[in-house]
């Protein structure tokens, strides 16, 4: 019977030392990285720069939707990333969260506008809706539904792991 | 005199007569189950803290919103669905049994039953 007992504690220990095994070691794992499929919240916002209104119908297609602030500190550090992939013809739309006017357009001509257009999420009930929950944040979105969340920064390494497969699987942006 | 105009003026500006709660609610009860509400649920932004611990702006935005869910007749579990919609499973403290969490609530169950069995076998040695 004292087998029976040094089997089940040892096979205890090796279930533990298994499963962290191979929870650590699942490689590719990003914590900021949501790939639940879900609609786009319907909304109506006004354009950064003019009284233009818009709506969850002027977002049919394939678009990035960038969450950033002014006074986002890391949204800086990726807005050299964004201009990368508006060189290479990624729509991107800006969804200035919770900022003032003057400091978002003195920011954007500062360091340059990668977006498509920008949308003034003054009170941020359109990144309530879609589960912001600070700056920087991307969404990939794919004909009204948003098909990768990712919170935090977007790099080169981001870009690679978790956009791009999607992006190649759904053939969006004809990237290569 | 002096004294009476003093006190007249501490009565006026005194925290009953300006004093005003952070949060609107209709009723007592709202109030409860928001308070209760904010207790179950984790602030997104922080590594592990409920909402009534946190004043991040992004825990301050869903506190609006619940009391505008509570407003609208929502109830507690309508009000949860809509925020793990939203924030994923892990914005409550209590997640429901489901694939994903399925491990977490079965496995001390699992770990009981193979020490009492341990002990069963034990005790007839």
């Amino acid at each position: 019977m004292t087998i029976f007992i040094r089997f089940i504690i040892v096979s205890i220990a090796l279930m533990f030392f298994g499963f962290f095994y191979f929870y650590i070691n699942e490689d590719k794992y990003y914590p900021g990285a949501d790939f639940t499929t879900s609609d786009m919240p319907n909304f109506e916002i006004k354009d950064l720069y003019s009284e233009r209104i818009f709506n969850v119908k002027d977002l049919e297609g394939s678009y990035l939707i960038n969450v950033w602030a002014s006074w986002c500190i890391t949204c800086r550090i990726e807005h050299s990333f964004l201009s990368k992939l508006e060189s290479k013809n990624i729509p991107i739309i800006g969804l200035n969260y919770k900022d003032e006017e003057e400091d978002a357009i003195s920011w954007i001509t500062r360091f340059g506008d990668p977006y498509k257009y920008i949308i003034h999420d003054y009170k941020g009930n359109l990144a309530l809706d879609l589960g912001v929950t600070g700056a920087p944040e991307t969404f990939l979105l794919n004909d009204g539904k948003i098909i990768v969340h990712y919170r935090g920064e977007v790099n080169d390494m981001i870009w690679n792991d978790v956009f791009k497969p999607i992006i190649k699987r759904e053939n969006l942006f004809n990237v290569n | 005199m002096l004294i009476k105009v003093f006190l007249f003026f501490s009565i006026i500006f005194s925290s009953f007569t300006l004093g005003k709660s952070l949060y609107d609610f209709e009723s007592v009860e709202d109030e409860k189950r928001f308070y209760s509400l904010i207790k179950e649920i984790r602030c997104p932004k922080c590594t592990s803290g409920s909402l009534a611990s946190s004043n991040a702006p992004v825990s301050e935005d869903i506190k609006l919103k619940i009391i505008d869910l509570i407003k609208e007749g929502k109830s507690d579990q309508e009000i949860k669905e809509f925020l793990s919609d939203r924030f994923g499973n892990q914005i409550l403290y209590n997640p429901g049994l489901s694939k994903d969490t399925y491990l977490l609530w079965l496995a001390p169950g699992f770990f009981l039953m193979i020490i009492l069995l341990i002990f069963f076998f034990r005790k007839r040695t």
